[in-house]
This record gives structure tokens, sequence and C-alpha cells, in this order.
């Protein structure tokens, strides 16, 4: 089980979802979205749950204010999860467009982790309120 | 017979969704039981992590909020 539950939910219902890849880049959106989930600006869910088509978990992210998505490399996964799933509140990062090369056995490093940070933040705008 | 659900550990929202449930489906006139679920792990078997969250007939309707009673009854018609 992924995620925990929170009676009356968390301050902000921006939703924080990352690609779940074996790649560096992978473990660079995950990383990210564990950083603004820590920093208070979104809850990070489960991304596995929604390519499972879980029922809860896919009417989770319809009813969020925000879905902040972290796909790793142009394959656009998690993307296309929450395309198929008809999503329209999604904002998108890919690390990779960020100049983060994807290296399969490489881990990630700090500066890359606070690159995709910062970007989300800046996508995140008005809905990131931490 | 509509089976409604409440997910929730019995916050203030909880109580709240389980009143506007109530009053929808009164306004509706249907048959319904509705039950409170307030075990976590229950609750997480639904996919739910945010509560409270609604179900009718198991269905998750809405999650992390309180539907308004127009807006459940519009759920309780079209489930």
């Amino acid at each position: 089980m992924c995620g925990q539950s929170e009676c009356c939910g968390p301050q902000t219902n921006v939703l924080l979802y990352a690609c779940s890849g074996g790649a560096n880049v992978a473990e660079v959106a995950d990383r990210a979205a564990r950083q603004l989930m820590s920093e208070g600006l979104g809850t990070m869910f489960c991304l596995a749950g929604l390519g499972a088509d879980i029922q809860g978990m896919v009417q989770t992210a319809k009813d969020a204010e925000m879905n902040q998505v972290i796909d790793g490399c142009p394959v656009d996964c998690a993307r296309r999860i929450f395309e198929r799933h008809g999503l329209a509140n999604c904002r998108y990062i890919r690390v990779m467009d960020l100049g983060i090369e994807k290296v399969k056995g490489a881990r990630c490093a700090h500066d890359q982790v606070d690159k995709v940070v910062a970007k989300a933040k800046e996508v995140l705008g008005p809905a990131c309120k931490g | 017979m509509k089976t409604i659900q409440i997910l929730g550990t019995g916050c203030p929202k909880c109580k709240q969704l389980a009143e506007n449930a109530e009053a929808a489906a009164k306004a509706l006139g249907i048959q319904y039981t509705l039950e409170k679920v307030t075990d976590i792990n229950k609750i997480m078997g639904f996919g739910v992590m945010i509560t409270p969250a609604l179900a009718i007939d198991g269905q998750v309707k809405a999650v992390g909020k309180v539907p308004t009673v127009d807006q459940i009854k519009a759920m309780l018609a079209g489930n």
C-alpha cells in the first residue's frame, strides 16, 4: 500500500506523482517529489496505483486541486497514465528536459534533485501554497 | 438499495459528509444503508489515502472533500 491516510486531508490538495523507472532520472524524479512533500508543497501519491486503475486512486487524482507529475524521460509513462484517465488538472515536468542525462546504473546527484524541485515550484505557481 | 459508505476516522468533515449523504438519500426518497468506515486499513483497501471520502455501492465518488447535498444527489442518481 502506498502513501498514508490523512483524516480531513492535507492542507493543500496538490498531489505529487513521480516516474518509478529504474534509471537515474527516475530516482531524480522520485527524490524531487519527496523533497517537495517534505517542504509541505504537496502529498506524494502512488503512480502505480493509477496505472493499475485502482478506482479510489483514480478518483483521488480527479478530486485533487492539482496533480504535479514528474516524468523521467521522453517515454512519458506518468503523463500517459494521466492522459489515459482523461485528467486535466495536471502539470508536467520531464527530468531530461532540465539537462539531466538518462544513464542506467547511475545514481542521482543532489543538484539534479534541486533543479527538478525548483522547476516544480515554478510550474506549480499559485497551486503551491507551502 | 444503495450502499453509502463514509470513509474517514471521524473528523468534523467526515461527519458533515455523512450528514450531506443522508440528506441527499432522503431527498431522493431512495432506500439506502449508510455505513461509516473508520478502520484505516479498510479505508486504504478502497485505494483512498485522503479522507473524508464517499463510496456508493463500492465505487469511490469523492476523495478529500465534502460534496454538497446536490452533488451527492447527482452521484446517487447516476450510480
